[in-house]
């Protein structure tokens, strides 16, 4: 599904970041202000970005992982001018997000996931003509261009259907050709691939993949470990509107390269006893996941499968299947960095900032 | 540094960038009909669009005729100009509103597109509309209800007909903006075809109406082009409405100003404040 975009016929002046990165953020803060109650309102501060700072290079693939909540779509929504930051400054290409909104809007795509944010009552091809005319692509450029996009999000001979019949991997792809109308340098794709099945997730990575070999820059979101492993240059782990780590895949891993994942299998595990593994000195995180039957345990020790009959042990009369040690994978390295940072200051600040 | 609402996209002069205002303001404002009126298929668009102003012509010119002593031709010319701003009113109302309903806003915001034009263009579509179904209505009332309209007033009739639709749409346009924060557009909507059909002298004459309602209908749309088609159906000449049309674009286009200012203040707000699902 790669293929070269046609390039606009009056392209904007490049603008080579004088500090040699397509985005920078330093130090953005936002902060969100609600009120709660119907006669005695009471204001609140919720903190979504709390000082985040990061540089992408042009062409690099960098991906924002976290949880929900974590600060990914609010970081986004300033860096594409959406949102104002509360403080801290951010450049896309070189321009301000906050003071130059027209300049950086004609360099950036910004693709959302899920269903909505499409005129459904029209066809593809309507939505795709109605943004190439927003984005002032020149009439002469734009059934090329748009007639490759199609191809490249394989939507070819669908275009002329209503998108009210589109599935929701097909709704994506047409988000994605709708934000490389203008040919963008800088592309915002923020969990481009959620509720997507696993073949369209797939053609959708391909997609990404084909973005950053044609030379853009890629900012992507998303909560799949393994997604970001596959596609990212780099990676930004945030959590509660910090990032707490950032480096290459490998980089992450390695933070918990000493530690051993024993994976147990469960049938009806308890709290406590989950509790009781969370308590022990030798663990350093306890994940759960829940199965048809069953719950899969994740525990991260560094004394390696050795400490596997003592958190049996905890685990008391819990009914246990299969047990399994192995090396850790970047999701291990998420669920560790997100288990040891950023709760209780989040909680913490939330609960401060109630006024 | 404190979050600051600052000037979105402002319009600049430069040939390309006029072009593709133009672009924007025509083939955009086009395509927005199909794009967001929920009306603008058969099954709706004709029981809402023809059939409802069908009866309303009938229902008013037999009711007025049987309560009064005016002709049915009196009820037909106000109700078959009425009908309009149904189509401008809802039309206008969904084609700004549901861009917050379709998720499709923060797109468009995302967008570098001049804010004038992309704003100025969703009034082609409904502008059209309307003339379309009030020349329908005029038909009904030309054929069912005795109205004639001489072929030399044709003009003048035309062009008080064309700015009160406008001005219509631009009461619906300011509707819509406030239904992108407030939510019910289309309640809204509402009461503004009621007003209008209750304030403006479609089927009472103004001048028999309070006086308080005389000034909310003076501020309203619609009155003053009303005005104008009917003394025009009765062989004025746009030298004797030329002021009556006049006035009715002007307060259309204080409306569509108004409309727009709201607009602009939203988006700004919206940066700010994480309103309008931007957040």
């Amino acid at each position: 599904m790669t293929t070269t975009l046609p390039r606009p016929a009056m392209p904007s002046a490049p603008v080579a970041p004088a500090d040699g990165h397509a985005i920078e953020a330093v130090d953005l803060v936002r902060t969100y202000h609600t009120h709660l109650g119907v006669l005695r309102r009471r204001k609140i501060e919720v903190p979504a970005v709390r000082g985040i700072s990061f540089a992408v290079r042009p062409g690099e693939l960098f991906g924002l992982l976290g949880p929900n909540g974590a600060g990914k779509t609010t970081t986004i929504k300033m860096l594409i001018t959406l949102l104002l930051p509360t403080s801290g400054t951010a450049r896309v290409m070189g321009y301000d997000v906050v003071r130059d909104t027209t300049e950086v809007r004609k360099r950036i795509g910004y693709v959302f996931g899920g269903d909505r944010g499409l005129y459904d009552r029209v066809s593809a091809l309507d939505n795709l003509r109605y943004f190439a005319e927003l984005y002032g692509v020149d009439p002469d450029v734009q059934r090329t261009r748009i007639g490759a996009l199609l191809e490249m999000v394989g939507l070819t001979g669908r275009e002329k259907e209503k998108v009210e019949g589109y599935s929701r991997g097909m709704r994506q792809r047409l988000h994605i050709a709708r934000g490389l109308l203008h040919d963008p340098e800088v592309v915002f794709l923020d969990e481009p691939s959620i509720g997507l099945d696993p073949v369209g997730a797939r053609e959708l990575r391909q997609t990404v993949q084909s973005l950053v070999d044609a030379g853009k820059t890629v900012l992507l979101t998303t909560h799949y470990m393994f997604e970001a492993d596959a596609l990212c240059d780099r990676i930004a782990v945030i959590n509660a509107g910090r990032i707490v780590a950032l480096g290459t895949g490998s980089d992450l891993k390695g933070a918990i390269a000493n530690r051993t994942i024993v994976e147990i299998e469960t049938f009806g595990v308890t709290d406590e006893a989950v509790g009781r593994l969370r308590a022990d000195p030798e663990v350093g995180a306890v994940n759960t996941e829940e199965r048809d039957q069953s719950q899969i345990l994740l525990v991260q020790s560094e004394r390696g499968a050795h400490i596997t009959q003592r958190l049996l042990g905890l685990l008391g009369e819990t009914r246990i299947g299969k047990v399994v040690a192995r090396e850790p994978t970047l999701e291990d390295a998420y669920v560790h960095l997100i288990a040891t940072t950023g709760d209780d200051e989040a909680r913490a600040a939330r609960a401060a900032s109630v006024q | 540094m404190t979050a600051t609402a600052l000037p979105v996209a402002a319009p600049r002069a430069d040939p390309a960038s006029l072009r593709a205002a133009w672009r924007v303001f025509w083939n955009g404002g086009r395509m927005s009909y199909g794009m967001l009126f929920n009306w603008a298929r058969p099954s709706i668009y004709i029981p809402t669009l023809i059939g409802g102003p069908t009866f309303q012509l009938l229902f008013f010119a037999a009711l007025g005729s049987y309560a009064t002593d005016r002709s049915p031709a009196y009820f037909a010319i106000g109700n078959a100009v009425q009908v309009s701003a149904l189509a401008g009113v809802f039309g206008m109302t969904m084609a700004i509103a549901n861009e917050r309903w379709f998720g499709t806003l923060p797109a468009i915001l995302a967008t570098p597109a001049n804010r004038v034009a992309l704003f100025a263009g969703r009034f082609l579509p409904f502008v059209a509309n309307g003339l379309f179904v009030s020349l329908y209505a005029f038909g009904v009332g030309v054929v069912f209800l005795g109205v004639r309209l001489e072929p030399s007033s044709l003009a003048v009739v035309g062009a008080a007909l064309l700015a009160t639709v406008f001005s219509c749409t631009a009461i619906g346009a300011l509707q819509g903006a406030i239904s992108l924060r407030l939510r019910d557009g289309l309640f809204g909507a509402n009461l503004i075809t009621m007003a209008i059909l209750l304030f403006c002298g479609v089927n009472i004459p103004l001048a028999e109406l309070p006086a308080w309602m005389q000034v909310v209908g003076n501020l309203l749309p619609f009155t003053h082009g009303l005005e104008a088609v009917r003394q025009a159906a009765d062989g004025a000449g746009f030298g004797q409405v030329g002021g009556l049309i006049g006035i009715e674009v002007l307060i259309g286009v204080a409306y569509a100003t108004a409309a727009f200012f709201l607009f602009s203040y939203l988006e700004r707000s919206a940066r700010q404040n994480a309103t309008l699902d931007v957040r």
